[in-house]
């Protein structure tokens, strides 16, 4: 006997996908890869880039969560999380539909971290490939939910097609699918041997020999991922590298920050289940920041980024930019 | 409405409560600053915490031999001691201890709201008065607590008043100082009143079976020092092999609830004694004649055979981790069961066997991991939750959690 259906629904819709689409969000296969297309990256490497889920799709996800939130806000909320599929069927909402609309639109124009993280790696010397469409989905959402079962065998499917393409180091960038990559898969399989790294420590190994300078005078603050900062354990990395960019100053918080950093409340597909105390959360957050008085939060993961921002819109507080790490280093490189 | 669908209900209604989320602002801010400047000035509180946390460990795993030896050591020192089992168990012994028609004064007790004493003493016709300050408001809104360390957090002085004002039958203003006074007036003789005084324990030695109690109200004092009979409950994770072990895990605890130093710590080993006659040993001098300690189980042997979940079992209940919640900040123990947060839907697993209560909070937890920084015994909230989680989805039996490994 197992309890599946103590899983909040908003999770199984998310499961779900990964077990038939291979993405956390249900989208056809290929539709993530669109943003690397006028990249030309090669497929056959040893060492790949892995973008994940969260900054292909974040556009689709964005335009999902404001949907899911303004439903979370009617009086209906409560069915809500009864079953977010039912419900999206019930209301005639078509996701695919929205990721079709959103994709016309502009193609993935919300990829830009990943395409800014490949100049970055480029311009350092990296070779490195990219595995587009037949890039797996990480899987690391089951284990964080408790389908371990699940989980294992996902993995599994992971690392035999990862070695199969004569694979040996990779370069993450979501922090959730870097740490499941680096920390959980190993655990599931004997003898692993695939090297992880994220893209911040390559960076800020990279970097020292190299003129950065932002193009103009600029206060940022630095928001850290929960998984990046504390399951990664990567605190001094990404700061190493604003720190080393010329016209950027960093403020950062009095006390939330490095392994006291407030989560930005997307953590674990918590928005999915709880959409609006998750906005709560990230207007929490996104107040911490703006008052160290700083224009730009930099941050590394493609959930903070859309929490913030949401933050940020609720706080009226338009002046502030949210980018993502990735983006302010191929500025600073001129790249 | 499924158990989920109250729940999230709940905590929304609570994350709306701008009143909440205030008075949580604020007891965070001062939280943070008090035991970051408490640390400061005792450095050596760093160091000690890991050495408690080892002490924890090893006292985990032999929690029923300490329980024995400590019911020898307060039998010796002529008081009685029980193993209770489970919770119908301890709430037995204590019942027929207390009778019926008695006047009770009690401390504030996590492990008394989590087998709910005070409602089953009330049933069985007692007079039960709550003396933690908080704890009292509590019991006057008929409200549950919100914080393990302070019950009220999540009450405004304006509402005390209102409330005071309505036991009183006098118009009280919102003045912190006054409604303080107010408490100690309607409480003082009660004290003197009492046929029987309780309270928990902070933690246990279980060499010479003294009970570390620690406090600033100095309601405890008063409450297990002025009646003739002193009940005490103690989850058995409380206990620790030796007094030095104790005051270890005592200082640790105060610190990192930020107490820096508490004005009272009460080591209580047996009842109240004189020789002062003819050396004659006699029982009952000023302070009670009776001490009762109950060494409750309820699920935590099995608990500790959990290589993962058995952290809940290290906690020193400091409430520290509540503090670094980012959900918790803005729904207090909204966000809980009997215990609170993450760490709370453990409890309410292995403890309380709510399943679905337990389901509702672990998928509340945002897995962030500030919880950990926090813990002097570096208790990984986040690590507990995805095992739960696995443990409730596949299905594996939580009352025995050996089998399910």
């Amino acid at each position: 006997m197992d309890n599946k259906e103590l899983i909040p629904p908003g999770l199984t819709y998310l499961a779900d996908n990964i077990a038939s689409k291979d993405n956390i969000l249900g989208t056809s296969k290929g539709t993530g890869a669109k943003w690397a297309k006028e990249l030309h990256l090669p497929k056959q490497m040893e060492t790949i880039f892995f973008a994940g889920c969260g900054y292909q799709y974040n556009s689709e996800l964005e335009s999902l969560m404001s949907l899911i939130r303004k439903i979370d806000k009617s009086a209906v909320s409560t069915e809500l999380t009864m079953s977010l599929a039912g419900f999206q069927k019930k209301l005639g909402i078509d996701a695919s539909g929205i990721y079709r609309k959103v994709m016309t639109r502009g193609s993935g124009a919300d990829a830009q971290p990943l395409r800014d993280a490949v100049k970055v790696l480029d311009s350092l010397g990296v070779k490195f490939g990219y595995l587009a469409d037949e890039e797996p989905c990480c899987g690391g959402l089951l284990y964080f939910i408790g389908l371990h079962k699940e989980f294992a065998k996902h993995a599994q499917e992971v690392y035999a097609r990862l070695k199969s393409r004569g694979i040996k180091r990779i370069i993450g960038i979501v922090p959730s699918c870097t740490y499941t990559l680096r920390n959980l898969i190993p655990d599931s399989i004997d003898g692993h041997d695939l090297e992880v790294k994220h893209f911040c420590e390559v960076v800020s190994e990279g970097i020292s020999s190299l003129e950065l300078r932002y193009p103009r005078e600029v206060k940022v603050t630095y928001h850290d991922p929960c998984q990046l900062v504390r399951y990664l354990g990567l605190v001094e990395e990404p700061r190493q590298i604003l720190r080393a960019i010329k016209g950027i100053e960093l403020v950062e918080t009095e006390w939330t920050k490095g392994e006291w950093a407030t989560c930005c409340g997307g953590g674990g597909g918590f928005e999915a289940v709880f959409p609006e105390l998750s906005q709560i959360l990230a207007v929490n957050r996104a107040k911490e920041l703006i008052e160290t008085g700083a224009e730009i939060i930099v941050t590394h993961c493609p959930g903070c980024i859309m929490q913030l921002k949401a933050g940020l819109k609720e706080l009226k507080a338009g002046g502030v930019e949210v980018l993502d790490l990735a983006q302010i280093v191929a500025m600073a490189m001129g790249v | 409405m499924s158990v989920f669908t109250e729940y999230k209900k709940e905590i929304m209604d609570a994350a709306h409560n701008e009143r909440i989320r205030l008075a949580l602002s604020r007891a965070i801010a001062s939280y943070r600053t008090n035991t970051n400047n408490a640390l400061k000035k005792f450095p050596h509180t760093i160091k000690m915490a890991e050495e408690v946390r080892e002490i924890k460990e090893n006292a985990i795993s032999e929690m029923e031999q300490l329980a024995q030896q400590a019911c020898e050591a307060i039998e010796f020192n002529k008081g009685k001691a029980y193993i209770a089992k489970t919770a119908d168990e301890a709430l037995k012994i204590i019942g027929e201890l207390v009778g019926k028609g008695k006047l009770i004064v009690k401390g504030k007790s996590m492990t008394g709201e989590e087998i709910e004493l005070r409602e089953y003493l009330e049933e069985l016709g007692n007079e039960v008065y709550e003396t933690d300050l908080g704890e009292f408001i509590i019991q006057k809104l008929h409200s549950r607590p919100m914080h393990i360390l302070s019950p009220a957090i999540h009450v405004p002085k304006e509402d005390v008043a209102e409330l005071f004002s309505k036991i009183t039958g006098e118009k009280l203003e919102p003045d912190i100082a006054k409604l303080v006074a107010t408490a100690r007036k309607l409480l003082r003789e009660k004290y003197f009143e009492a046929d029987i005084g309780m309270s928990g324990a902070n933690v246990v030695a279980a060499d010479t079976g003294t009970l570390f109690l620690i406090e600033n109200e100095g309601n405890i004092r008063l409450a297990t020092g002025a009646p003739p009979v002193h009940i005490a409950l103690v989850g058995m994770e409380k206990l620790v092999p030796t007094l030095g072990d104790a005051y270890k895990v005592a200082e640790v605890t105060w610190r990192y609830a930020n107490y820096t130093v508490p004005s009272y710590v009460s080591l209580v080993s047996g009842p109240s004694k004189t020789g002062d006659i003819e050396k004659v040993t006699t029982y009952g001098a000023h302070g009670p004649k009776e001490l009762h300690v109950i060494f409750m189980d309820d699920g935590r042997t099995e608990l500790a055979k959990h290589p993962i979940l058995r952290q809940a079992l290290y906690c020193l209940r400091c409430g520290g981790c509540l503090y670094e919640c980012p959900v918790f900040a803005v729904t207090a123990g909204h966000f809980g069961d009997k215990y609170f947060a993450g760490i709370g839907a453990v409890w309410a697993a292995m403890i309380d066997h709510n399943l679905e209560k337990a389901a509702s909070l672990a998928y509340t937890c945002l897995t962030c991991g500030r919880c950990k920084v926090r813990c002097p015994v570096e208790i990984d909230g986040a690590e507990m939750v995805v095992a739960l989680r696995k443990l409730i989805v596949e299905g594996d039996r939580l009352s025995q959690p050996d089998l399910a490994l």
